[in-house]
């Protein structure tokens, strides 16, 4: 299998979800490097899951020769994270509803849900060209 | 995420352990799940004790881990929800659809 690519704060995988638990641990440990609390890094892991997942499965098809890039900045204020994948792209706006009666019993669809209510910001970057970025603020 | 279980008379109790969070151990619970079923085993209780977090793809492992009870005839319980998982249940709604109890013993008590 492919190496995850670690650079500072950056890891390059390849798209495929068994890589997921690295990703899982790199985030957690530089936050925790940085001082994050616990439960900060427990809702910005669960955040940074859903949109690897994503960004593997939906962006990337799982593709293994396209990549998903995780990068973290952390300074004083806040976290960011930023999620790259090289797919096409889709619109956040068009998700269907989570909490509607008939999705409630569904298996999928709660990722965007759950970040944006465990995340400060979430920002969407599409180019369908050079794939999507989303990015994930946490106020610390 | 590791699993084991035990069983209590005519109960299941699954102990999944550390994150549930998608990936190559995904597949563990529901085929496990399904070998309990063949077996006609089908009164669940999910003891997420030792579960660290999960996310959506957690959250759809239990959805899914529901739904397959229920199109047999079983039961599935949720014990010793922590409140990070109890804060998902809340804000997906997911509350109005899984029983939680406070303990193992508590859900054993509640099967009909």
């Amino acid at each position: 299998m492919e190496k995850a690519k670690r650079e500072n704060n950056r890891i390059i995988i390849p798209s495929s979800l068994n890589y997921l638990r690295e990703v899982d641990e790199f985030v957690e440990q530089k936050l925790r490097e940085e001082g994050v609390s616990p439960s900060l890094v427990t809702d910005i892991a669960i955040s940074v899951t859903e949109v690897v997942t994503n960004a593997v499965c939906h962006g990337n098809k799982n593709d293994c020769g396209k990549k998903v890039t995780v990068s973290l900045e952390i300074n004083k204020k806040q976290v960011a994270v930023r999620i790259t994948d090289q797919g096409p792209g889709f619109d956040p706006g068009h998700l269907a509803n989570p909490l509607a009666e008939e999705n409630l019993l569904k298996d999928a669809g709660r990722g965007i849900f759950i970040v944006r209510s465990l995340m400060d910001e979430v920002k969407f970057e599409i180019a369908p060209d050079s794939g999507t970025t989303v990015i994930l603020i946490k106020k610390l | 995420m590791k699993l084991s279980s035990r069983e209590i008379q005519d109960l299941v109790v699954l102990e999944p352990k550390g994150k549930i969070m998608g990936g190559p151990d995904a597949s563990l619970l529901h085929d496990q799940l399904h070998e309990y079923i063949k077996q006609g085993k089908k009164k669940v209780i999910i003891d997420l004790s030792k579960v660290d977090w999960m996310n959506s793809t957690g959250l759809g492992i239990l959805i899914s881990a529901l739904t397959t009870l229920k199109k047999n005839q079983g039961e599935l319980k949720l014990a010793n929800v922590t409140d990070k998982i109890q804060s998902l249940l809340t804000i997906t709604k997911l509350v109005t659809v899984f029983e939680t109890y406070d303990s193992v013993d508590q859900a054993a008590g509640s099967f009909k």
